[in-house]
């Protein structure tokens, strides 16, 4: 079932042609490579991701995961059985169509409960450690962030994750997004 | 059915309560717990309620329709998947719709158990889950805590801190009065001269008769002016040394005793407590910790109390020289004050903004460096000096921002109590030149006033300053009343002689209670037999030899050493004899006979010897330059794998122990070594109850029996030849292990 690619680097590959000697190309396995368009996904029962690759077999308790949840969210996809080994991999939500797609970002959403802050209410700095109230896309929140050195990750030069605590997920995709206030109110401990 | 233990959080409003009550109809509640996402997954409040017959989900906004729940004979599965910063509970039923309910990471814990509880309901267990939630909130003025169950820094009962703390300086009280003299004298000694110089100016320089006749009287009173100016200052530094003495000795004292109460502490409790901190932390306590506390009370405390005395002492002198200029020169201070207290805020950013930038570079270059190898190779120079160089313009640009920032706040100060200088010269001149004061008081109310505003710019970080150092001592006190394992527990049984008869009955164990590593482990060692104990990495072989040893307590079941269980006999007898050779051996900063010793430390050096020889050390041990005296350890020389095995074998022969566990003690050594070590090991094992783990097969040749674990369960007992006749799990170890070793056979 599973299909070996070989993947060509061209600077690992040296011809030295007295001796006659090549080194070989670096191949990499794959699960296999699974045509996007076979995909099925169902919720069978309704709780559970049932996946049918079409006209071939099926999996029960599916999960779906990024594998780059930061920089490439809609890429890299992979979708998992229920002991965790990959079934396959979308390389790009867009490929697709569209009842799949709608229902793979529904699952993904739910596995992934990070928060996308729209407002900053309060930011209180205190004795090294700071609470934070803030407006999310999942509604209202307050949290705690220790070491904020730390625990604030610049994803570029205008994206901020903040882990709180207890390791929740804040999330502001673009900071100069927010309102003056928010910004204001986050440039004091950041 | 029979309930351990129930886990029940206490709704915050009456109304929610009601709710719930109405939810349970008056079942038994055997768990209630809220939790902080919806069914959307947005913020919001749920609660689930557990009764022995049903699970229910009630919505806080709670109509009827929004309550969910599935009869506890329905559970077909029960799912606690972790999600990313969260997680998801799903009650999947027979039939009908399933129960999910999602929680935050805040809540992972708390949902952990309510699985394993659900499980055991629906198993028909008993259901045993550890009822205890953590504190996420202060109790007292419920802000989110940084860290759970931890101490409030906000809520840090700074009087109590402090009764605390003045316990351990009450052993030195004459001292503690000698300072308080001292301190007094300091602050008299610094209010007089500004007094005296009144005098000399207004009975001398300029008296109200300025006769030449009065000339003789006005230079005697010089004198004795001057004269007691330098009384003043002589006694002055008298007290002000012996302050200084005084304080750095008890500030010293003191922390250094509550230090090593400290370590005393650390070193006694049990490793459940270990497991649950991280060994970063903990140092942090003692060296960080104790140290803001030492700062305090040497620099924080005397410079409270003398600045308070001063600013008292001042207060007074200002208005009995005039009470109305008094008045004027307090103009300046609500602005200084509140000066002071904005900048400090904005000051400490800077600064720890600057510390961050430090740490950020020094991590940096000690990555950098460190891997100065791997940069090489992958010939990434010019890379990480892009990166340094990033950091180091961060760090350069903060720098300036602090100092710039410093450099506004101390002349906005200086500038504010130059506003009172004016003051005091405008009207005080104006008195002087209507003769309401003289000039001697316009020039010690001077004096004063310079003294009084000096304290003043440094009030608003007190604050900080004190919850600082008292949140630290709090976090000292919370390791020194943890409790100590129990070594001197008179009710202990005293088993000075183990014969070694091992005997686990239905044991199971996890470190977190939620995920049990051992389940329903029985098992019988003979004394004298030596047990091969086999399984992948992660099934909880470790684990066993640490219920051996009472690193930690059973969850269920029992283990009986010479037929008593070792939860009653006396920790010091059992832990004497039992020996422990481990995959990594630790040596300590000493020479080698020092740690064979490690365990007997009145051992002669003739049994060292021997001990080394026993272990095949002894040989490698004479080749280096200074034999057994030689220092290893942290900072002296390093030795090999192999070596450090030995030593720790023989360190288990001297000890002679009646039980001895071997944790994988030939892992990561050459096979010649490995022959060496198994020699050893041999002659070391002969007659001692064993148990010894082991990846490497060949290892467990002498073994009398094999114990193969899978998932926290044995799965497979037996000889060696047994258990390759059997064909299960560990035939097919043996097999995979076979295949490794012929393909690096090959290879080499």
């Amino acid at each position: 079932m599973t299909e070996t690619r070989g993947v060509k680097m061209s600077s690992n590959t040296i011809d030295t042609p007295e001796s006659g000697f090549t080194v070989a190309p670096i191949t990499v396995t794959h699960p296999e490579k699974v045509d996007v368009r076979a995909i099925r996904l169902f919720r069978d029962p309704p709780w559970l991701l049932r996946l049918t690759l079409e006209g071939d077999r099926s999996y029960t308790r599916v999960k779906v995961v990024r594998a780059a949840p930061l920089s490439h969210p809609d890429h890299f996809i992979a979708l998992l059985d229920a002991r965790d080994e990959e079934i396959c991999m979308i390389d790009a939500l867009d490929d697709l169509d569209e009842e799949t797609r709608s229902l793979v970002g529904e699952e993904l959403d739910r596995r992934y409960l990070t928060s996308r802050i729209v407002r900053v209410l309060s930011v209180r700095n205190e004795f090294g450690t700071s609470y934070w109230t803030v407006d999310t896309h999942r509604g209202r929140r307050e949290f705690v962030v220790q070491n904020v050195g730390e625990n604030a990750l610049w994803l570029g030069d205008h994206r901020l994750l903040l882990i709180d605590v207890d390791g929740n997920r804040f999330e502001v995709p673009r900071v100069d997004d927010l309102d003056k206030r928010s910004v204001a109110l986050m440039e004091q401990v950041l | 059915m029979q309930t351990l233990a129930r886990m029940t959080e206490h709704p915050r409003t009456e109304s929610t309560g009601r709710l719930l009550d109405h939810a349970a109809d008056g079942e038994e509640v055997l768990i209630q717990v809220s939790t902080d996402l919806d069914e959307q997954a947005e913020f919001g409040q749920r609660w689930l309620v557990v009764t022995p017959g049903r699970v229910i989900v009630v919505p806080v906004d709670g109509t009827d329709g929004g309550l969910l729940s599935v009869a506890v004979v329905d559970i077909r599965h029960v799912r606690n998947e972790m999600l990313v910063g969260g997680g998801l509970l799903a009650i999947e039923p027979v039939r009908g719709d399933a129960l999910e309910v999602f929680y935050t990471a805040s809540m992972a814990p708390k949902f952990a158990e309510v699985a394993r509880g659900l499980e055991q309901l629906r198993d028909g267990r008993p259901m045993s889950i550890n009822p205890e939630l953590e504190r996420m909130r202060c109790a007292r003025c419920n802000r989110l805590l940084p860290e759970k169950n931890g101490i409030c820094p906000a809520c840090v009962h700074k009087l109590a801190t402090l009764r605390r703390i003045a316990s351990y300086v009450l052993p030195y009280r004459w001292r503690v009065l000698v300072l308080g003299l001292a301190a007094a004298a300091v602050t008299a000694a610094e209010l007089l001269p500004p007094m005296i110089t009144r005098r000399i100016v207004d009975d001398v320089l300029v008296p109200a008769d300025p006769s030449p006749d009065s000339m003789d009287a006005r230079m005697e009173t010089l004198g004795l002016l001057v004269l007691a100016l330098i009384g003043v200052r002589l006694s002055s530094w008298v007290a002000e040394w012996m302050h200084g003495w005084i304080m750095a000795w008890m500030g010293a004292r003191v922390t250094a005793d509550i230090r090593s109460q400290l370590y005393r502490r650390m070193e006694m409790l049990s490793m459940q407590f270990y497991d649950k901190r991280q060994v970063g932390a903990l140092m942090s306590r003692v060296t960080r910790d104790a140290g803001r506390l030492h700062e305090f009370l040497v620099d924080g405390l005397p410079y409270l109390v003398i600045n308070g005395l001063m600013v008292l002492g001042i207060l007074g002198f200002l208005v009995y020289l005039s009470w109305e200029l008094s008045l004027y020169i307090l103009v300046p201070v609500p602005l200084m004050l509140f000066w002071g207290a904005f900048f400090w805020k904005r000051m400490r950013r800077y600064f720890h903004r600057w510390g961050e930038s430090w740490e950020k570079l020094t991590e940096r270059t000690n990555e950098a460096l460190n891997g100065i190898r791997v940069v090489k190779a992958f010939a990434q120079e010019k890379r990480e000096i892009r990166s340094f160089s990033a950091v180091n313009r961060d760090l350069r640009e903060v720098a300036v921002a602090t100092q710039l920032n410093r450099g506004i706040f101390f002349a906005t100060m200086s500038f504010l109590t130059g506003l009172g200088v004016l003051i005091v010269w405008l009207l005080g001149g104006r008195q002087v030149l209507l003769e309401q004061i003289t000039l001697g008081t316009l020039l010690a109310f001077y004096s004063f006033m310079w003294m009084f505003y000096g304290p003043l710019e440094w009030v608003a970080q007190v604050n900080t300053w004190m919850s600082q150092s008292f949140a630290g001592a709090e976090r000292i006190f919370e390791v020194i009343d943890a409790l100590p394992e129990a070594y001197d527990d008179p009710g202990a049984q005293r088993l000075p002689r183990i014969h070694g008869s091992i005997r686990f009955n239905r044991v199971s164990f996890g470190y977190d209670k939620s995920k049990p590593v051992l389940r329903d482990i029985d098992l019988n060692v003979e004394p004298g037999e030596m047990i091969g104990l086999v399984g992948r990495s992660g099934v909880g072989k470790t684990t066993l030899v640490n219920l051996v040893t009472r690193f930690y307590d059973v969850d269920q079941g029992e283990i009986l050493i010479d037929g008593i269980d070792i939860r009653q006999i006396n920790l010091r007898d059992l832990r004497r004899q039992i020996g422990i050779v481990s995959q990594d051996p630790v040596l300590f900063s000493g020479t080698i006979a020092d740690n064979i010793g490690y365990g007997n430390p009145g051992a002669s050096f003739q049994d060292i010897m021997d001990a080394a020889r026993i272990a095949n050390a002894h040989n490698f041990i004479m080749a280096k330059s200074d034999a057994y005296e030689t220092q290893v350890g942290e900072r002296g020389i390093g030795l090999s794998g192999g070596e450090r095995q030995r030593l720790a074998i023989a360190r288990a022969v001297l000890h002679d122990p009646r039980i001895l566990i071997l944790d994988e003690a030939t892992s990561s050594v050459d096979v010649e070594t490995e022959t060496q070590i198994q020699q050893a090991m041999a002659k070391l094992t002969r007659g001692r109850t064993t148990i010894a783990i082991a990846h490497r097969l060949s290892t467990l040749r002498h073994a009398q029996r094999i114990v193969v674990l899978d998932h926290g369960r044995i799965v497979e007992t037996g000889s060696h030849a047994e258990l390759i006749a059997l064909g299960g799990v560990f035939s097919e170890l043996v097999r995979l292990q076979k295949e490794a070793d012929e393909i690096i056979a090959i290879r080499n």
